[in-house]
């Protein structure tokens, strides 16, 4: 919710930004693969992209190794003395419950994870295939399809989200899916604008006068040339989606106890911030930290794509 | 330009007109019975006694009836009336608006004092310790969930400090709500500012005042800041209405009597008229101020022709 | 830049700002508002609290909990159960000066029932044909048959009798409300405060409260304060004289010197779990008494609530006519993980197919640290429980929804309900019942006869009956009582609060 600004901003650069045409004759999994290799090469060549990336690296490292990592199971009650302070056992201290909080955070990098998977999914999904479409198409499909994008646009995505699980109902899943919905927009207006730009490049009127399909010029010929921008959009996509998330679920109206989501964490913690306030202060680090990564890796290569941002 | 504006004025209309239809639709999309969870709280309601519910609502009636009677009703300004309490939802929320509205105002206010003046300042000493540090402060702040910073301010200086008195919604009340949602704010201003007077200062015609010996200070004012103004001006806009969304959350944090404290809740409790009247109010406001903000740009900047 | 600050000025300026408080308010913080100040519109614990202190009913509940004299003076029940009249004490006056009388009873007693939207509680005032005024001082109220729970709902905030000048004033319940209450309305600002003035003209004729007269203090302020914490640090400073404390935080504050915690006993409420009875597992009474017997409810307790709340043994609570914990212990589930696992492995699941279940309740009081408890318990035994938490209107309507699904996994929650009498009984499990979930011929039999059942023996035993149907077939399963608000910190400052049976706050009687 809070990138909204941000990810506009993104927009317009990413739109602007400059990755060469590649003549089609190299086959499209080379212009894939290009495109791949100038990202990834722009973030590694930015101070604040390469510790985003290695901090997004150790997510997902501390992720998929949670329980060898964590000393308990995420919801074992008992595991030591209820509201222990941090100290050498507990290094973030107990809840209530005795829960070790330590295990718990490393436990709800798999959930954050998650979220950023599907969030970010489904509206890289939805939003690039509308973009696309609307931008090849042209005519009444692009008029419809893009404003209809416009009045999405024009609500925060804290409205849509907050709609959608009023409709759904509180959980995780449904935050997971009002936060990936109301995100659509910002892919479908990069998508869109790219598309614009890449139609009037000679490798597309070639593949047209050669009579490729509808399918074939949309997904062969153009989806591999907007990828560069895309990717800074869905890195910035996953910080404002693991935020909004977070948020929802610090409402009640996301992840349900006792599950070891960090925005409901957080919630569940503020009943005993003046008696124990470590249950409430780490996992805010926690998803501030993993928040920055993201931010740090998509601004760098952003900056690194856009020769304009470089300071 | 008035061709422009019109033609932004009917996209706004469009929004709002698209706003209602989803709006009467909501309450067709929950799962279940929305009568039975609306009328759960009385005791002892027959199947009778609901179905004659459905027929008040016009639930039976097709769809397009039912949005064109709701339609009727709310351009004569009747936005219906709660599930709890029975009470009337538009009353509700005009009751409650100024006090969203002077939060996400005040923040504004604050977003835009420190990141206009730590923007201009990382611009114009670009590349040295201070711009690093602003820099990085910013991105910090990007970064930090505002329900965290907002929990912590309230312990901290609330709670334990006592330096606010925690009843009531006096200005004394607005400050550290606004604060919170200022400062993660201030961070984004701050770095939009800064490109975009970036961009001005490497404009021939700042360097070219700046080689003709102009004094420093008008060459800033007079010159840099009037040319990046028009930018951030729209960034600003769009800030606002961000404030309004990050107001729902932050308002939750403190306990401030807002509109985003009361959707959360009518949310929890699934009164669905009021639920409605928020987005709907919510979304009027949003598509006013975009608005207003298209129409500040093409006067700011007339070379906008559409 | 202009406009934006335009804005936030203009917000600044019609920024509501709480009128100070004087020294001579009592300020009263609570989680939340009220739904209405009319006491036909709503269910809630946060409504009823405030009307108890604007309206006054025809009957009280003395300290032991018995219907004593109010606004009625007398009652009288025929022989043959089918009329009760009450006459009305002389002199009572309406907060605007109109006299109270039976003219008022009637127009309270007709709104409530009413074809046009009838009270939310219409049920629980019985089988009533007419209402008569017989003279100015006496009413009559005619049954088509017998019903026992009458006389005390008479004495419920849901009976709070309404002056009819009512009907003239506008926006009754939402900017008017006039009642005979020790408190009148002076304003409610919604989601922030409620400020009630003094009733000076106010006798006391049944309260249980040290004070026959008008309430000492000028003014009783409500205010709605979401978050916990803040409650309490405006309770350290002053600011605040009566807070709804957060469970946490009782310790601290039962040390203090400053500080007085008050625990309602005698609540009526009851804290239970229930289960979807019209699909597996929980068709089969042995899959709830494996629950049952699986949860260890009194260690449960102790780590969430410690002495803050007492264990439950009888589906109607601890201070209600017929509770007989050792009589309900004989017909219950001890804490039994073997049982427990036996009584499931007959159903068929064990570890490779273990029981899969929702588990539900409603925001606060820590009861999402109950439901915690119980799924670790149940786990134990091999049951998998996935908890959700939601608002306590949805979880209403979700039982009701569950009892009338055929497919799905196992459901129960976690439910509480209050009421003086065990004619609740008969609202929650006479079929259909409150959730259309469990109920048997028998019981419905057995429920039926209590309801006619007037002479207290015999009431009591035909109560025990409907208690061992329950417990044996684990259709109610009690755990533990009270459950919501029914805690107080007061400022030892301000001393003089009590909190009379069923829970309800008196203020009269404390010093500003």
């Amino acid at each position: 919710m809070q990138q909204r600004v941000r990810n506009a901003m993104a927009i317009a650069s990413a739109a602007g930004s400059h990755v060469d045409p590649v003549p089609d004759t190299q086959g499209r999994w080379y212009v894939f693969a290009r495109n791949l290799h100038t990202v990834f090469s722009a973030a590694t060549a930015n101070r604040g992209a390469k510790l985003g990336f290695f901090l997004v690296l150790a997510l997902i490292v501390v992720a998929i190794f949670a329980p060898l990592i964590a000393p308990y199971p995420a919801d074992q009650m008992g595991a030591g003395m209820s509201l222990l302070p941090p100290n050498g056992d507990y290094w973030f201290g107990t809840d209530e419950f005795g829960r070790d909080i330590f295990s718990r955070v490393i436990y709800g990098a798999r959930l954050t994870i998650q979220v950023g998977l599907i969030a970010v999914g489904i509206s890289l999904t939805i939003g690039t295939i509308t973009g696309l479409v609307a931008g090849y198409a042209g005519g009444w499909t692009e008029r419809v399809l893009m404003r209809l994008v416009d009045v999405v646009f024009s609500f925060t995505e804290t409205l849509i989200a907050l709609a959608a699980v009023a409709v759904l109902g509180p959980s995780l899943t449904n935050a997971m899916i009002a936060v990936g919905v109301a995100a659509i927009p910002f892919y479908a207006r990069v998508a869109y604008s790219v598309t614009l730009v890449e139609r009037n490049r000679a490798y597309f009127d070639a593949a047209y006068v050669a009579g490729a399909g509808h399918l074939r010029l949309i997904f062969v010929h153009l989806l591999p040339n907007i990828v560069p921008p895309l990717i800074v959009v869905a890195t910035l996509g996953v910080s404002s989606a693991v935020l909004a998330a977070a948020g929802l679920s610090f409402l009640g109206l996301g992840a349900q106890p006792p599950s070891p989501e960090w925005g409901a964490m957080l919630s569940a913690g503020r009943d005993y911030f003046t008696l124990a306030p470590w249950i409430m202060i780490y996992p805010g680090v926690a998803i501030m930290i993993v928040v920055l990564a993201f931010n740090l890796l998509g601004d760098g290569i952003r900056e690194a794509l856009d020769p304009r941002q470089k300071s | 330009m008035d061709r422009y504006l019109l033609q932004r004025s009917l996209a706004a209309l469009l929004t709002i007109w698209i706003t209602t239809i989803a709006v009467s639709m909501l309450i067709h999309l929950v799962p279940g019975d929305p009568v039975q969870i609306m009328y759960a709280q009385s005791q002892g309601t027959t199947p009778e006694e609901l179905e004659e519910v459905r027929q008040r609502l016009g639930l039976n009636e097709p769809l397009v009836v039912q949005y064109v009677q709701y339609m009727g009703r709310v351009l004569q300004g009747n936005l219906g009336t709660t599930i709890r309490g029975e009470q009337p939802v538009l009353e509700l929320l005009l009751e409650r608006l100024p006090n969203t509205l002077a939060l996400a105002g005040a923040a504004l206010l604050i977003a835009c004092v420190i990141g206009l003046v730590s923007g201009f300042i990382a611009a114009y000493k670009r590349g040295s310790w201070l711009d690093t540090s602003l820099m990085t402060t910013a991105i910090l702040g990007v970064s930090m969930p505002h329900f965290w910073l907002g929990l912590i301010l309230l312990f901290f200086f609330a709670v334990r400090l006592q330096w606010f008195p925690v009843a009531g919604n006096g200005i004394e009340n607005l400050v550290l709500p606004a604060v919170t949602l200022g400062v993660t704010n201030a961070a984004i201003i701050a770095r939009l500012t800064r490109s975009s007077m970036i961009d001005v200062f490497d404009q021939d015609f700042i360097r070219t005042a700046r080689a003709k010996g102009l004094p420093k200070a008008m060459v800033l004012y007079g010159h840099a800041l009037r040319a990046g103004l028009v930018p951030i001006v729209t960034m600003i806009g769009l800030q606002f209405t961000y404030m309004m969304g990050g107001a729902i959350v932050v308002e939750n944090v403190f306990g401030w009597n807002g509109v985003g404290r009361m959707a959360i809740q009518a949310i929890f409790q699934r009164d669905y008229p009021l639920i409605q009247g928020f987005i709907l109010m919510f979304a009027c406001i949003v598509v006013t101020v975009s608005l207003l903000m298209d129409v500040i740009y093409a006067w700011l900047d007339p070379r906008i022709r559409y | 830049m202009s406009v934006r600050m335009t804005v936030a000025l203009t917000g600044a300026i019609l920024l509501g700002i709480a009128a100070p408080t004087m020294a001579d308010d009592i300020v009263w913080a609570r989680d939340g508002d009220i739904d209405s100040l009319d006491p036909h519109r709503a269910t809630s614990t946060l409504s009823r609290q405030v009307w108890y202190q604007i309206y006054d009913s025809l009957l009280e509940f003395n300290d032991a909990g018995e219907p004593v004299p109010n606004l009625a003076e007398s009652w009288e029940v025929a022989d043959d159960g089918t009329e009760v009249t009450f006459t009305l004490a002389e002199g009572i006056v309406c907060h605007d000066g109109s006299p109270f009388n039976a003219d008022d009873v009637v127009w309270t007693a007709e709104r409530a029932l009413g074809e046009d939207n009838p009270s939310l509680t219409k049920a629980s005032w019985g089988p009533i044909t007419s209402v008569d005024k017989v003279d100015d001082l006496t009413v009559s109220f005619k049954f088509s048959k017998p019903f026992g729970a009458f006389v005390p709902f008479m004495a419920d905030q849901f009976t709070s009798m309404l002056c009819d000048t009512n009907a003239d004033a506008d926006g009754f319940g939402v900017s008017s409300a006039l009642g005979t209450g020790p408190w009148k309305f002076a304003s409610w600002t919604k989601g922030s405060e409620i400020v009630l003035g003094k009733n000076a003209d106010y006798v006391n004729r049944g309260r249980p409260v040290d004070n026959d007269g008008a309430p000492f203090a000028d003014r009783l302020v409500v205010r709605t304060m979401p978050e916990a914490q803040t409650r309490v640090a405006g309770l350290r400073t002053g600011e605040l004289n009566v807070i709804a404390p957060p469970i946490q935080e009782v310790k601290s504050l039962q040390e203090d010197e400053a500080v007085d915690v008050h625990v309602a006993t005698g609540t009526g409420q009851n804290m239970f779990l229930q289960f979807a009875v019209n699909r597996p597992p929980f068709d089969d009474a042995r899959a709830r008494r494996a629950v049952s017997h699986a949860i260890d409810k009194d260690m449960a307790i102790q780590v969430v609530y410690g002495d803050l709340v007492e264990r439950q043994y009888c589906p109607i609570s601890r201070g209600v006519f017929g509770n007989d914990p050792e009589f309900c212990k004989q017909y219950d589930q001890d804490y039994d993980p073997e049982q427990a696992q036996a009584l499931l492995s007959e159903l068929g699941y064990g570890p490779d197919n273990p029981m899969e279940v929702t588990l539900a309740t409603w925001t606060g009081d820590s009861r999402e640290r109950m439901l915690q408890m119980i799924q670790n318990q149940l786990s134990q035994v091999g049951i998998q429980a996935n908890i959700e938490v939601m608002d306590i209107g949805t979880l209403n309507a979700r039982d009701t929804q569950e009892n009338n699904r055929e497919e799905g996994p196992g459901y129960m929650d976690l439910m509480g309900w209050t009421w003086f009498d065990p004619d609740l009984l008969y609202l929650l499990w006479h079929s259909p019942g409150a959730y259309e979930g469990f109920h048997t011929p028998e019981l419905d039999a057995i429920l039926e006869e209590m309801r006619s059942t007037v002479e207290p023996e015999a009431r009591k035993e035909v109560v025990q009956q409907a208690f061992k149907i329950l417990l044996e077939e684990a259709g109610q399963v009690p755990i533990y009582t009270p459950g919501w608000a029914w805690l107080y910190a007061v400022s030892a400052d301000t001393p003089g609060f009590k909190i009379g049976p069923f829970n309800r706050a008196q203020f009269a009687a404390m010093q500003p």
